[in-house]
């Protein structure tokens, strides 16, 4: 009964799938891909997901004749690019910890030489805790978070000056279920550059 | 500027309120008409055992008389049931109301009927009349002894129906002082932080849950309230300007203005019993400490100085101590120190993650989340002895503990039904029951005077 219903839908969406994709070069910008991703009727089994993954990895490394998007003034543009030549958005801790493991410093790393080569952006740490413990006290963790990564940062020539800290503790989940998985992701600093100074 | 426009609602719902009670709470009428065959509420002393030991006073608590059409009716019957909760949850009194009542002979004529009311063990009896004077409720109340007969207390109240459970309030209170001799909760207020109206607000509410009301319209994050010693004002925590800087809302114009702000970190205050000074948590190049200040943000002074986490100050009811949480130990524990800095020792030793004291009113003890097994619990420490009792089990996440100004009982946070809640239980950790429902609630703080309506 329900079948025929899905074939409706199946069969369209593997359509656009096999014909639909490849005939649109690479190079397409992408834009119109994600259209089609969001389109591919959610309720279908299997194959549409799979769609789904595939033109996830069609999409072609932007390959931006214009210009480069750091120059962009929409500063979400220049966290996209940023994270795309390596920048680590996030840092994550262990319970009631503000230290840095060897996994972070490599990523923290990576991210000073980006910030020392692009000396136009200032960035802002957010500290954050996950929801164990009162929100007082892990307003004071998320700054130690924050601290830690800035004091790191400075110790690796990224300027004290371009760097701003502000502690959420734990008012800005990502994530609000009460499991480790979810706390741990919870448990972090997050960068992200929030200011250009006027080149020129 | 932003704090003016959030301070127009208030100030809609604040000043009526106001000039009702002005009204409403007229001076203790002891010759105000009193029915029947009363006697004047004069000195008598009512020998009882006081609820010695935790024994209850028995009160009979008849209908009350007197019928009311329309508006009137419902504001009449808000008002017995608000005096009949208030009376129980005071813990203080074993109410016989009309249903147990129902089986006596009675006359009516208290006098004539002592003996039957005394006859189920009742000690006290207390009686209410209602009736209105064109759109105003008038509420006669009284308490007699049930052996002579004498009246112990006897109030005229009137007002505006839409404040008859403040009527009950206050007469439930003048009840507890009358026949107890002691401080009455049903006036005081709960602050709290809730997300009903989407973002983190600071709110009021009154004792029991009812009557809440936003007292910040930041649409930011705000937090962590701390009523001044009098009640007329609200030292709280808000990001609404950036980092988390302090405030104080004054809840009778609505007024809010910046106390600390400078940095990139100031949270947690709680007033000196005096009301002139703030201690709070205050971040120095990423390491928090604690910190006074006056309520203009000046005289600023550090009382802590170490590399580890301290926070959360609570000021003592007595003025000479103040507890707060540190991480110098390795884990959270609570420490207390001389109002001044000085004297720095660690009172909690059980448990993993000690943090977030409150004082009883009395300032022998403090209560405070503990981590135990994993779970976060409430837990009392006797500051003297330094004796530890854990009052909730179980899964929650119970935080945020307040006493009631008449220290009997706790208001805290707990998850144990799905989104946090403010919860009450007794000081035995009895009876734990929820006075929030709508939206997410966390961060009580009891109400020490009595806040401005």
């Amino acid at each position: 009964m329900n079948r025929k219903w899905l074939a409706w839908i199946v069969v369209p969406a593997l359509l656009t799938f096999m014909y639909g994709c490849p005939k649109k070069k690479p190079k397409t910008p992408p834009p119109d891909l994600n259209v089609e991703t969001t389109t591919v009727p959610a309720p279908a089994p299997s194959p549409p997901v799979r769609g789904t993954e595939i033109v996830a990895t069609v999409t072609p490394p932007v390959e931006d004749k214009k210009e480069d998007p750091l120059l962009s003034s929409d500063l979400q543009v220049v966290n996209e690019e940023l994270r795309r030549r390596g920048f680590s958005p996030d840092v994550y801790f262990d319970y009631d910890e503000s230290t840095l493991s060897d996994d972070t410093r490599q990523k923290l790393s990576r991210n000073a030489d980006l910030l020392k080569s692009q000396p136009q952006f200032s960035v802002t740490i957010e500290g954050h805790a996950d929801s164990r413990g009162t929100n007082e006290y892990n307003l004071a963790l998320g700054e130690r978070r924050a601290n830690a990564v800035k004091d790191y940062l400075a110790s690796l020539g990224v300027a004290a000056n371009r760097v701003r800290t502000i502690s959420y503790g734990e008012e800005r989940p990502v994530c609000t279920e009460d499991v480790e998985s979810c706390w741990s992701q919870n448990r972090r600093a997050h960068m992200i550059i929030t200011g250009r100074a006027n080149v020129g | 500027m932003r704090p003016r426009s959030a301070a127009l609602p208030v100030l809609l719902i604040l000043f009526p309120l106001a000039l009702a009670l002005a009204v409403a709470q007229q001076p203790p009428a002891p010759a105000a008409t009193p029915p029947a065959a009363a006697q004047p509420p004069s000195q008598v002393t009512i020998e009882l055992n006081r609820g010695a030991g935790g024994r209850k006073i028995k009160i009979a608590f008849p209908a009350f008389r007197g019928q009311l059409g329309g508006d009137g009716a419902a504001a009449a019957r808000e008002l017995e049931e608000t005096v009949r909760r208030d009376l129980d949850a005071s813990g203080y009194f074993e109410i016989q109301g009309p249903d147990v009542l129902s089986g006596l002979h009675l006359t009516g004529d208290v006098q004539k009927d002592l003996a039957a009311y005394k006859s189920t063990g009742n000690e006290v009896i207390l009686l209410g009349e209602v009736k209105n004077e064109e759109d105003r409720l008038v509420f006669d109340g009284r308490v007699l002894d049930a052996g002579s007969g004498q009246a112990a207390l006897a109030k005229r109240y009137r007002g505006p129906y839409t404040v008859s459970r403040r009527m009950a309030h206050t007469f439930a209170d003048e009840v507890v002082r009358a026949l107890l001799g002691k401080v009455g909760i049903a006036l005081s207020s709960i602050a709290f932080t809730s997300e009903r109206s989407g973002a983190k607000e600071i709110w009021v509410m009154d004792y029991d849950g009812a009557n809440p009301r936003k007292i910040t319209g930041h649409h930011s994050t705000s937090m962590s309230p701390a009523w001044s010693p009098d009640g007329t004002a609200l030292a709280y925590t808000s990001f609404f300007n950036g980092p988390p800087a302090l405030y104080l809302a004054d809840l009778a114009s609505g007024h809010k203005r910046p106390v600390v702000t400078s940095g990139s970190l100031n949270t947690s205050p709680s007033f000196a019993p005096d009301g002139k000074r703030i201690a709070f948590a205050r971040s120095l190049d990423g390491n928090v400490e604690i910190f006074t200040t006056d309520l203009d943000g000046g005289n600023l002074r550090r009382l802590t100085n170490s590399p580890a986490i301290d926070t959360n100050p609570a000021w003592s009811p007595k003025g000479g101590n103040i507890a707060f949480t540190s991480s110098r130990a390795g884990n959270p524990h609570i420490y207390l120190m001389d109002a001044e800095g000085a004297n720095q020792r660690r009172i909690t030793f059980d448990g993993t993650y000690n943090d977030g004291a409150a004082w009883s009113p009395e300032g022998d003890l403090i209560a405070y989340a503990s981590r135990r097994d994993g779970q976060f619990q409430i837990a009392i420490t006797n500051v003297g002895t330094l004796e530890t009792q854990v009052l909730t089990s179980g899964p929650g996440e119970n935080e945020s503990p307040t006493f009631s100004p008449d220290g009997r009982k706790i208001a805290f946070t707990s998850r144990r039904s799905g989104r946090k809640q403010i919860w009450v239980m007794e000081l035995d950790g009895s009876n734990q029951r929820p006075i929030t429902t709508e939206g997410s609630n966390d961060m009580a703080d009891w109400s020490r005077g009595v806040p401005p309506q």
